[in-house]
């Protein structure tokens, strides 16, 4: 026992250098630098020991060429180097293995040019995606803002009267399952990413080093800031169902509303060319309106007409109001994007992009139809109080929160597509007089 | 710029050390004397919560590997899980005591993960060694949560909740590297490495 004991004691008073498996902390060139004087060699710094393989570092220019020497030990055991050939301008990718010092394989990759822009690591030489995996999971977060940001919107712009007991819980719950299923998804997207960028076996995948896509590339950022802002959302509406405190509820929507922008501002309306402020305003509005719509739709169909007859007249009524400027914010930026990004008509069946969007446009119509048959028969119906309506009203607004899920999905494959590139416009001609 | 590793830990395990305290304070008294104000009843299911948020942006910003991002995820979701749930039985919105395993699903989880993420052997270093016995002393931990909910007033079983949360608090303050802060302690303890 003895013996046992001082291990235990020694393990426990003795610091140790090494703590877990090696951390990349310092790259030459550094990550998506933009040099002006090629490399001779690309090193990379670890917090501990590490064993270079042969194939430690290897560095590709943008077509995929080899452009690096075997690695080797650098200047001390925490360093590793490749000497590169004579570099030309143009984006490289950097992909590095290394044995940790507990014998884990450790891996990343990132991205640096020679008079030129590097590339972000997502789109560094080798990656691939988005894959149809990663559709359905951007399909996934899309419905589960809906719920969160929808169901919010729904509780603080609709519906301030208080709900009966089990139409409350419904509430919590459905908004609950949104928050919840807003930080998973998000986490599995992001992993989907990277997974994209390393290209590494599930194993190797694991030891995988995030960090150049985390901190470098808008969408890593977009994930940080995103699964912070979520977290605080989803503890605020827990805070209002153990309060019962509704107050919650309107800082929970705002931050809701806010980090939603996170899409908008790393998805093709702030990185493609064309894109500015504008687009970025006009992409958060169509999510953001899209998002309530759908949700304010669940809520209705799966809350307030089943569990709350005190209220559902007035909440049907006001949220048809709410459905319709929702709707036109969302015509109105939709079609603001749409001309932004397919220029030219033909665009919309000439290229993969524009049969996409064509989809959705498709969905959108079957949606609003939908959405229009209740403004025009059941509106007037429930506003002259006709209460025999409300027994099939569940099923039909939830047909329509279906329609509008639909729409998602192809907005889902429309956002992982690229658009067609935009014309250049010409330089003016030397024959040309100048004016 | 963000804080070094050490004192992360060090700051959970400072949060772990005041919950196994009140924690003990409780078992001491019993629930009925600890409960008689407000903010005590609130204490430490709420200190669990604000742990559970606080480790929300150990996942985010520490993604030097895949199998820590999902570790700390783990960690991050069953504390604030775990702290919900003992917030909302204080204030009476959930009623049944079995909602209490959610702390020994808390336990087996966070255990889980320390043993998953942590693929060497148990002497292979310092850290690795924690990371076991941390995993394990959770794993099997995870039966007095469960002893809790049978036997809710029971001091010995409180007593030893209380003390298995401490125990994890030494542990996760012995697991990082002391250097940085106080100086190498041994000259085995090689080159400072931060």
């Amino acid at each position: 026992m003895k013996p046992v004991a001082l291990v235990v004691l020694a393990a426990l008073a003795f610091p140790s250098a090494a703590s877990a498996h090696a951390t990349l902390q310092r790259t030459g060139p550094s990550f998506r630098e933009r040099v002006q004087v090629a490399p001779r060699t690309v090193w990379l710094r670890f917090d501990q020991a590490v064993k270079p393989l042969p194939n430690s570092i290897v560095v590709y220019t943008s077509r995929g060429r080899i452009v690096s020497a075997p690695a080797h030990r650098g200047k001390d055991a925490y360093r590793v180097a490749a000497g590169l050939r004579s570099l030309a301008a143009d984006a490289y990718t950097v992909r590095w293995h290394v044995i940790s010092g507990d014998g884990h394989v450790v891996s990343g990759v990132y991205t640096f040019g020679v008079r030129t822009a590097a590339p972000p690591p997502t789109e560094a030489y080798g990656a691939s995606g988005p894959t149809r995996a990663e559709h359905v999971v951007r399909w996934l977060y899309f419905v589960a803002l809906a719920l969160l940001v929808g169901g919010l919107g729904f509780r603080v712009l609709v519906l301030r009267a208080p709900l009966p007991p089990r139409a409350d819980r419904r509430f919590y719950l459905v908004t609950g399952i949104g928050a919840v299923a807003t930080l998973q998804v998000g986490i599995v997207a992001f992993l989907l990413r990277a997974e994209d960028a390393l290209q590494l076996p599930f194993g190797r995948f694991l030891y995988g080093d995030l960090s150049p896509i985390a901190g470098g590339t808008r969408f890593g950022e977009a994930f940080i800031a995103m699964t912070l802002g979520f977290a605080l959302v989803t503890a605020l509406l827990f805070l209002s169902w153990l309060t019962d405190r509704t107050a919650f509820l309107w800082p929970a929507f705002l931050l809701g509303l806010g980090f939603a922008s996170g899409l908008s501002l790393s998805g093709h309306s702030a990185a493609d060319a064309g894109s500015s402020w504008k687009s970025e305003l006009a992409d958060w509005v169509h999510l953001s309106a899209a998002c309530i719509w759908i949700g304010g739709l669940v809520q209705l169909a799966l809350v307030v007409l089943p569990l709350a007859p005190a209220v559902r007249r007035t909440a049907f009524l006001r949220f048809s109001t709410v459905a319709t400027v929702l709707i036109a914010l969302l015509l109105a930026a939709g079609t603001y994007l749409s001309i932004l990004r397919l220029p030219h008509l033909h665009d919309l069946w000439t290229t993969g992009y524009g049969h996409v969007l064509l989809v959705k446009l498709g969905l959108v119509a079957l949606a609003l139809a939908w959405g229009g048959l209740h403004r025009l028969i059941a509106v007037p119906a429930v506003a002259r109080g006709g209460d025999g309506l409300f027994a099939r009203l569940p099923r039909s607004v939830l047909g329509e929160s279906l329609a509008g899920m639909a729409v998602l999905l192809a907005a889902a494959v429309l956002v992982d597509s690229r658009p067609p590139p935009r014309p250049v416009s010409p330089p003016p001609s030397a024959s040309q007089p100048s004016r | 710029m963000q804080p070094s590793a050490e004192h992360v830990h060090w700051l959970f395990a400072t949060g772990f050390l005041i919950l196994g305290l009140c924690l003990l304070g409780e078992a001491i008294v019993g629930s009925e004397v600890w409960r008689r104000r407000w903010w005590r009843a609130h204490l430490w299911p709420g200190i669990l919560f604000l742990m559970g948020l606080l480790m929300w942006p150990v996942m985010t910003f520490y993604t030097n590997s895949t199998v820590h991002m999902l570790a700390h995820g783990s960690w991050a979701e069953v504390l604030t899980l775990a702290g919900g749930v003992e917030l909302a039985l204080v204030r009476g919105k959930l009623s049944s005591p079995w909602w209490r395993l959610t702390m020994a699903l808390a336990f087996l989880v966070s255990g889980s993960g320390l043993l998953i993420h942590e693929q060497n052997g148990w002497l292979f270093q310092r850290s690795s060694f924690l990371h076991h016995l941390m995993g394990w002393t959770l794993v099997v931990g995870a039966v007095v949560p469960v002893a809790r909910c049978i036997r809710p007033r029971s001091v010995a079983v409180g007593s030893t909740f209380a003390l298995t949360v401490v125990v994890i608090a030494v542990y996760l303050y012995c697991d990082r590297d002391l250097a940085p802060v106080f100086g190498h302690l041994s000259p085995l303890a090689g080159v400072q490495h931060r």
